[in-house]
């Protein structure tokens, strides 16, 4: 251990590996605890950064309590039917059938890069623009984006359509380029066609690729689904954090950031998972 | 050389540690856009110099520049009284008023399409910047024209300020909106809108003031800062009104702060009721009418639970008037309306 300690040959043994791996988390805790007791002591209505304490009562109330306009829904019920009723569902549910339209819209984008890759006239036709369109920022488009689309579902769903599926489309034809010509070629010597090359051999070994390549693309969905519910919404998380920006209520704001992020790594695990399972064969290289 | 240089060099920090440093926030609003011309023509420097200090100017967006104040990184910041009320105030960052600027009067509006009626309303949707003064003039519209119970059933869309006018303007399944100028005067140009309700039918509920925070008033340099910027304010507000040639390159160089021309300033003025003379501020800082506006506004800020969720009374954050009277719970005065600089600035004791 004590030999090149710091060295590339340096093997950590699983708990001091371990013990590191959280050190930072506990040092950013502690550093937010410190100087949230500080502000608390200086002043005891501070709500820049609320106590743990607060925290956890303003993501019992969010997560128990129905949303502010609906009231019908009243506190009664098992503690899961109020949970179904309550702001924090509500918001995520708005929240995440937003986000499963656009990934269902990036499968076009797939196929799109795939087509560009392999079939010359096809790239012929798009490359260009779409290397083009991938250097706009969707978000100072926004005056255009209202006046196509309206100001509802649709052009929160396109603004990411639009700031994202460009970049996948671009990997994908990376990707299907790759694809060494020798395969192509034997593919048809031994009988198959067009299209049965572009899905069976070219798609299929390309997929962990681009699964990967949309699981590092999940934050830049999440950034544009944010700007578009901080624009013009009635529902969802980033409405939520957006309103409550509104009088500090930090408090809410800390937790539903962490929800978010809880959200987003499991999405991201889970397709990490399914990459695993669909395609076993495929080792990261 | 170099010793001299060094020498220098500590001459020139103390030199600037001698003299206190404050710094003001200022946003883009017509009666706000003064403090760019205040510090641009070098009126502000004059009055900080007199009194031996150093003012720093500098411009933010409007929700920025609250948070700016309640984190205390600046030391001045101009807000209406709502959010006065319910950002620093209710966070515990006692402030007091030092200078009453103006009232919206008609710059914040109701607009609709279609030549639709307020009784309309109800199931229509409607955009606008959800718990801000726009929702509270909605709330005073309805309740005037006594449709209070219908507020529920109007479909608010919480919408940026930033994209309100194109949003409004492309989106036809959207019947109204309520936001302030210059979005308001840029939808009004489109066919077929109207206005509904505006602010100068709420008279000086919708106040644009200067805040500090109480505890930079407490110390005296403090205390110099605030007699600086009401004497640097009322100079420029005088500039303003002169009935002189001169006074349209003021107001053009006011103007160029927010990148707007002179005739579209001048516009908004026109429905800014702004306080040029001590003597009127003074006299509506004094007048009941500030207490009973701002008890509808702080029972507005109540209902929509801006006090924060912590708050369980109205009373909880209170506000201390001119004459002494305080409207809530006596220990726990946060908001104050200070009268005493506008006052030094009427008597010209500056």
């Amino acid at each position: 251990m004590s030999v090149g300690f710091f060295l590339i040959h340096a093997k950590p043994h699983r708990t001091p590996a371990m013990l590191l791996s959280w050190s930072l988390f506990v040092t950013g805790i502690a550093l937010y605890l410190f100087v949230a007791h500080a502000r608390h002591r200086d002043n005891p209505e501070e709500r820049v950064t609320p106590t743990i304490a607060q925290m956890a009562r303003g993501m019992y109330d969010a997560a128990l309590k129905p949303a502010e306009d609906d009231e019908q829904a009243a506190s009664e019920g098992t503690m899961v039917e109020r949970f179904r009723n309550s702001m924090l569902w509500k918001d995520t549910k708005a929240t995440s059938r937003r986000f499963i339209y656009s990934m269902v819209l990036l499968i076009p984008a797939v196929l799109l890069g795939l087509h560009m890759g392999l079939f010359p006239y096809v790239g012929a036709f798009f490359l260009r623009f779409v290397l083009f369109f991938d250097k706009i920022v969707a978000l100072s488009l926004l005056p255009i984006l209202f006046i196509a689309f309206g100001i509802d579902e649709l052009a929160k769903v396109m603004l990411i359509v639009i700031g994202v599926t460009p970049t996948i489309i671009l990997d994908t034809f990376n990707l299907t380029r790759a694809v060494p010509a020798e395969q192509l070629v034997k593919a048809f010597t031994l009988g198959a066609g067009d299209f049965d090359t572009a899905y069976r051999v070219v798609l299929k070994q390309i997929m962990p690729r681009v699964l990967n390549s949309i699981r590092l693309n999940l934050k830049s969905v999440m950034l544009f689904l944010f700007a578009g519910e901080m624009i013009a919404s009635t529902d969802g998380l980033a409405y939520r954090i957006a309103l409550l920006r509104r009088h500090m209520g930090m408090d809410v704001i800390i937790p539903y950031v962490l929800w978010v992020a809880l959200l987003l790594f499991l999405v991201d695990l889970g397709m990490r998972v399914l990459n695993r399972k669909l395609h076993p064969w495929f080792q990261e290289s | 050389m170099l010793r001299r240089l060094s020498l220098l060099l500590l001459l020139a920090v103390t030199g600037f540690a001698q003299k206190a440093s404050f710094t003001v926030g200022w946003s883009v609003y017509a009666g706000w856009t003064p403090y760019y011309y205040l510090n641009k023509a070098g009126i502000l420097k004059k009055w900080a110099d007199k009194y031996g200090i150093n003012i720093k100017v500098q411009r933010f967006d409007y929700a920025p520049s609250l948070d700016a104040f309640v984190a205390k990184n600046i030391d001045a910041c101009t807000m209406t009284n709502m959010e006065a009320l319910d950002m620093p105030a209710s966070s515990g960052v006692p402030t007091t008023s030092i200078l009453i600027g103006d009232y919206s009067n008609g710059n914040d509006a109701l607009l609709v399409r279609n030549g639709l009626q307020m009784k309309d309303l109800p199931g229509k949707k409607l955009l606008l910047v959800e718990k801000t003064v726009s929702e509270y003039l909605f709330d005073r519209a309805l309740t005037i024209n006594g449709m209070r119970d219908q507020i529920k059933k109007v479909r608010l869309i919480n919408t940026s300020d930033s994209d309100i006018a194109t949003a409004f303007i492309s989106d036809t399944s959207a019947s109204a909106t309520v936001t302030w100028k210059p979005m308001v005067s840029q939808i009004l140009k489109q066919k077929g809108i109207t206005s509904l309700f505006n602010s100068s039918q709420i008279p000086g509920e919708i106040l644009d003031l200067t805040v500090v925070r109480t505890d930079v008033l407490a110390k005296p340099d403090g205390q110099k800062f605030a007699k600086a910027l009401a004497g640097a304010w009322y100079e420029v507000l005088g500039l303003m009104s002169a009935k002189s040639p001169g006074t349209d390159k003021v107001l053009a160089g006011i103007a160029e702060g927010s990148q707007d021309t002179l005739d579209s300033y001048k516009e908004q003025l026109s429905t800014t009721k702004m306080f040029y003379t001590p003597q009127s501020a003074v006299g509506f800082g004094s007048s009941p009418e500030l207490k009973q506006k701002m008890d509808l506004v702080r029972q507005f800020c109540f209902d929509h639970g801006l006090l924060g969720a912590n708050t369980k009374s109205v009373d909880d954050v209170a506000i201390r008037y001119p004459d002494g009277s305080v409207q809530g719970k006596g220990d726990r005065v946060r908001l104050v309306f200070d009268l005493s600089y506008m006052q030094m600035a009427v008597g010209g004791k500056l």
